[in-house]
């Protein structure tokens, strides 16, 4: 079996991504099936907001983990759901906070935030934090993520959320410093504000905005910490033998080398591969062919596995064995 | 005697006053460039992650009361940097 797809530092995360409708949840599907059977407590996810996991794995599946068979457990992530019940929370706490602000119809402009642009990467990210947060209950957490466009920049969203929380507490400890100065010359400083008498913080300690920043951080650097690490993370790209999946894979690997996630794994899906030669599709053949030979020069020291098309869709768990067995490299 | 000693305590209270003058200003300038970040997207400036964002201002509260008022206050901004560069 391939070492990257086992758990070597306490569990193994594998991202499993390509272009729309190569055969992604397949793949992953099986390879939770493979490594389920080979006795890892494996887990996956659907953050894909089509979803298709619950039709690949023939059951009816929700946020809650279910168990398909043994140590497999799959759930689908309704993201929709999960922006709504975010910005709930969040309404109704900033409600308490600026009651003076009822005036405005907040409602109404939560109901425009749900629109806006990067929400929904964010909510994935959140999501991708709260299933890591819990890794340790599980050997194997395969994603099966949306269409390589929108997980690249969740992956990427990690490295750009700690720099702006670093410079944000850059300038907040700056701030605090003067408060302290000036309080030191001064004395405790106080502003009223229509009759209401207001101290700003001048420690770390108490300050409020510095303890988010810095527990934002720390959740952000735990999930960069482990989506950056070999031992936990691999990423598998799927792809078929056509030049435009190849070009997508290619731009993917180089961003994720960028963001310094392990990649590891090309699955080849939809091999055509014909015991008696038929003319009309030979080019396709010959096209394939030399997709097949670009791949092996383009991804060095990746391995690349070959899925051959099959003469009927793999759905359920005997099919998903079979092709488990061929991604893992078990049979 | 009083009146020389409420001179005195005048006097030093204004180079007191006047010794945090350029942290006082540089505060509010950080301040308001702070909350300007996390406010961005309001005026069209790329903003921090959202979430970060929608967690921290529940914590501004306060602050953005106190500068509220400030600009409530503040009258002619030009004349505060001109005394501040002792230009008269």
């Amino acid at each position: 079996m391939k070492e990257y797809l086992l758990p070597q530092d306490e569990f193994r995360v594998v991202f499993v991504i390509g272009k729309g409708g190569v055969g992604k949840t397949t793949t992953a599907a099986s390879l939770a099936v493979a490594l389920a059977e080979a006795g890892y407590k494996t887990l996956i996810v659907s953050l894909d907001p089509a979803h298709n996991l619950g039709d690949v794995l023939m059951e009816k599946l929700s946020d809650e983990p279910k168990e398909i068979m043994e140590n497999l457990y799959a759930s689908e992530l309704d993201m929709e759901g999960m922006i709504k019940e975010y910005l709930e929370h969040l309404e109704k706490n900033l409600k308490n906070m600026y009651k003076y602000l009822t005036v405005i119809n907040l409602e109404k402009y939560f109901e425009v935030l749900r629109y806006s642009p990067g929400i929904e990467e964010y909510a994935t990210l959140e999501a991708i934090r709260e299933i890591l947060s819990e890794g340790n209950n599980w050997d194997v957490i395969v994603f099966d993520t949306p269409p390589t466009g929108l997980t690249l920049r969740v992956l990427a969203l990690p490295r750009i959320s700690l720099i702006w929380a670093d410079k944000l507490i850059e300038i907040r400890r700056k701030i605090l410093e003067r408060r302290r100065a000036i309080a030191k010359i001064q004395g405790e400083q106080k502003f009223v504000v229509e009759g209401e008498e207001i101290k700003l913080p001048t420690e770390e300690e108490e300050d409020g905005v510095m303890r988010e920043l810095k527990a934002y951080r720390g959740e952000i650097e735990f999930v960069y910490k482990t989506i950056t690490n070999p031992k936990k993370t691999s990423v598998v790209a799927v792809m078929n033998p056509e030049m435009l999946p190849l070009y997508e894979t290619k731009r993917a690997y180089e961003s994720l080398r960028k963001f310094k996630i392990p990649f590891n794994l090309v699955v080849m899906n939809k091999v055509i591969k014909l015991e008696h030669e038929v003319p009309e599709i030979k080019v396709k053949i010959k096209a394939q062919k030399k997709v097949m030979e670009e791949v092996r020069k383009e991804f060095e020291g990746v391995d690349i596995v070959e899925v051959p098309m099959f003469q009927e869709e793999p759905r359920g768990i005997e099919w998903l064995k079979r092709v488990g067995g061929m991604i893992v490299g078990s049979s | 005697m009083e009146p020389i000693k409420n001179f005195l305590r005048g006097f030093f209270g204004y180079f007191k006053q006047s010794s945090t003058e350029y942290i006082e200003f540089e505060l509010r300038e950080l301040e308001n460039v702070f909350a300007l970040i996390l406010m961005a997207s309001f005026i069209g400036i790329p903003s921090p992650p959202t979430t970060l964002v929608l967690r921290l201002m529940p914590h501004m509260v306060k602050e953005i009361k106190v500068m509220q008022q400030r600009a409530v206050d503040l009258d002619d901004v030009f004349a505060e940097v001109a005394g501040m560069f002792d230009i008269d």
